[in-house]
């Protein structure tokens, strides 16, 4: 059977850091380069980001056990979430030696969170395209809490505070063993989480890109060079909560349980908006940086707080809400356009306007600087 | 004995009156929307909770305490962060961030000063507590109850005599018109702001004083009302005191006698979408009435709805005036 590792340094295993570091960082880019797509490239403000999450998370964790159990046949007393106890270790037992039905299952539970994403999504562009960023902020942030309240009292979708379990689609993969899991988890999200940042990349340098920065810039303008704003404004929106929501999903999948608890304005709004300004809003590279020095202190600090909270009186994650907001307010006065500030978009391949700017060149400076390459 | 949800009413809607009307001071001056608002809240309610425990001093001595407090954190959240950033010219959505940033931080000092509380006083329930008993009762309901609403009044009037009686108001009311003309004039613009700044922390801190006397208290305990708030400030257009009490008193009402005919119809599962009301209030104001409540014309809509009757009153009204002026 296969094993992971274990590299001891600092007394710090470096292969489940390296682990728990990129599974976190692989959430964190697909997520935080969502909200470049709408708050960065389409200037739309979005405060309430945790709802797009959440709601995937809820929807693929409550879905994909009941089809599970639809599937299996599981009795489940028509209570589902009442009964969860009983019906999800049936389940995962059913799905360790099904692989087709373990990944149907994740696909399907993927697929259910990005309908309910794109479909929250579609509910918020509504305000979304007609508001000024601070009507909408408040509106999505209010929006946020209200759902946070649902999910957490309503208890046919994933059991209230309490939550649920969700089955284990990761189980076929070498039985049980939890470090090969968490390997097998880490690919998944990577995979996914790469095809997103080329998608975005894909979309912010294609005439869809240059135009959302135009409507950003000046939906007057826009508007009258006949770009419909209000269309490709719900296209962002819808888009961008669809890709969350399955990224709340793979999260899920991952946990093994959903909750409403852990869907917090703090983790899903706020940390993601610090990695924007961090990392720079409207450039995914930046994003994709800040991301990573994100998680990195993030995880750091985590390492940190497991050393030293014996000797510190007051539990260590309010220090921790304190730091990331004083990073934050800090970024915003020193370097407001993050690491790597927006960049104008090459609207030609880097090797052809290469090729242009050389035929443009005067001849008689080309001449000259033949000569000098000579002598070295 | 007043029936619960009277009592509910008046309290509930009061309080939200009180904070939007806080609200509406800092959109005023900043016009950035204050989402570490609620977080002033949260630190009435721990004065309340604290002083009450330790040295059980009844929340009503402590709310001038806590309007202090709340003023301090108010004024320095201004200073220390917004207008520098402000300064530096940053964009809209980069001060709304800021303020969520400063709203977690506000969090987790409140975490930790409940962690204090724990260790130092033994106080289990420092993170989430019940409501602080009341400390008088009149006819038999709770003093919070008649404090809530003269409270409310007293400040309403305050500030209407404030902005309209004295040259500090009239100072504060040209710098929210018109900063760049009321600096011409000699007026300290900044001055003011702290001032507005100053009075919205202190109004939060001494209506979350109040709250945990009827409702249960906590670390997000002010966060978690911003939707109210918010709803409330909307409701009444942002930009207008006055409209901003209104809109505090229809959302709070609103959201405990709609709850209350739900629960009595439909059941009590109806309970967890009570948030659903001011959310919904707010959705459709931002929809239909952007500049809120204050800016309908009921003139108009009354001279539309009943054109005959209007007409009859109007030519009533300039018969009266030529009366009064003395030509018959």
């Amino acid at each position: 059977m296969a094993m992971v590792p274990i590299i001891q340094l600092f007394g710090i295993d470096v292969v489940r850091f390296s682990i728990d570091l990129l599974t976190l960082y692989s959430l964190f880019l697909v997520v935080s380069l969502t909200l470049n797509l709408e708050a960065g490239y389409a200037g739309i403000p979005n405060f309430g980001k945790v709802m797009f999450v959440a709601a995937g998370a809820a929807a693929a964790g409550s879905a994909s056990g009941q089809l599970a159990a639809f599937v299996l046949m599981i009795n489940t007393h028509g209570n589902y979430t009442g009964y969860i106890y009983q019906v999800i270790p049936q389940i995962d037992a059913a799905l360790t030696h099904n692989p087709g039905l373990s990944i149907g299952i994740l696909l399907f539970g993927v697929l259910v969170a990005a309908v309910v994403g794109a479909v929250l999504g579609f509910a918020a562009s509504y305000p979304a395209i007609r508001l000024r960023e601070d009507y909408l902020g408040m509106l999505l942030l209010a929006a946020a809490q209200f759902f946070q309240i649902i999910l957490s009292g309503y208890e046919p979708i994933i059991g209230g505070t309490q939550g649920i379990e969700v089955p284990n689609v990761f189980g076929w993969f070498f039985g049980d063993e939890i470090g090969v899991r968490d390997v097998v988890v880490l690919l998944v999200l990577g995979a996914f989480a790469l095809l997103v940042f080329v998608y975005c990349e894909k979309v912010v340098r294609s005439p869809l890109g240059r135009t959302l920065r135009a409507i950003r810039d000046s939906e007057l303008a826009s508007r009258s060079l006949g770009k419909n704003d209000v269309a490709i404004r719900r296209k962002v929106i819808v888009v961008a909560s669809a890709i969350s929501g399955m990224a709340g999903a793979l999260l899920t999948f991952y946990l093994g349980s959903v909750g409403a608890e852990t869907w917090t304005r703090v983790t899903w709004t706020f940390w993601i908006w610090v990695i924007l300004i961090l990392g720079g809003a409207a450039n995914n590279a930046g994003v994709a940086l800040g991301a990573f020095s994100f998680t990195l202190l993030l995880k750091a600090v985590d390492q940190v707080k497991f050393n030293f909270q014996p000797f510190i009186p007051v539990d260590v994650n309010w220090l921790e809400y304190i730091m990331f907001a004083a990073l934050l307010i800090g970024i915003l006065v020193v370097r407001p356009d993050g690491i790597l500030p927006e960049k104008p978009t090459l609207t030609l391949p880097r090797s052809m306007l290469g090729h242009i700017m050389e035929s443009n060149v005067n001849p008689v400076d080309d001449e000259k600087s033949q000569p000098a390459k000579q002598t070295i | 004995m007043v029936e619960a949800f009277v009592t509910d009413t008046i309290v509930y809607a009061s309080l939200f009156g009180l904070m939007a009307l806080g609200l509406t001071l800092t959109y005023l001056t900043t016009k950035v929307p204050n989402f570490a608002y609620g977080s002033f809240v949260t630190i009435g309610m721990y004065t309340a909770f604290a002083l009450y425990r330790i040295q059980k001093i009844s929340p009503y001595a402590s709310a001038p305490i806590a309007f202090a407090l709340g003023a301090v954190a108010s004024v320095s959240m201004y200073l220390g962060v917004l207008r520098i950033l402000s300064k530096r010219g940053s964009s809209l959505v980069a001060l709304m961030i800021a303020t969520l940033a400063v709203d977690i931080a506000f969090v987790g000092i409140f975490g930790i000063y409940s962690d204090y509380l724990t260790s130092r006083y033994a106080f289990i329930d420092s993170k989430q507590f019940y409501p602080i008993p009341d400390s008088f009762t009149l006819f038999g309901t709770a003093g919070i109850v008649y404090v809530a609403p003269i409270s409310l009044g007293i400040v309403t009037l305050a500030v209407f005599l404030l902005l309209t009686q004295s040259k500090l108001g009239v100072a504060m009311r040209a710098s929210v018109e018109n900063p760049s003309l009321a600096r011409v004039v000699g007026i300290n613009v900044e001055r003011v702001y702290v001032f507005a700044w100053l009075l919205a922390g202190g109004f939060a801190a001494m209506s979350g004083s109040y709250y945990v006397l009827w409702l249960p208290g906590g670390i997000t305990g002010g966060s978690n009302l911003i939707v109210e708030i918010f709803a409330a400030s909307v409701l009444g257009g942002l930009a207008s005191i006055y409209g901003s009490v209104l809109g505090g008193l229809i959302i709070g009402a609103s959201e405990v006698l709609v709850t209350k005919v739900a629960l009595d119809q439909l059941g009590s599962w109806v309970g967890i979408y009570q948030k659903g009301i001011p959310l919904i209030i707010m959705v459709v104001t931002l929809l239909v009435l952007p500049k809120g409540i204050t800016s309908i014309d009921w003139h108009r809509i009354f001279v539309k709805a009943y054109p005959s009757f209007a007409s009859q009153l109007r030519r009533l009204y300039h018969s009266m005036a030529k009366l009064t002026r003395g030509e018959s």
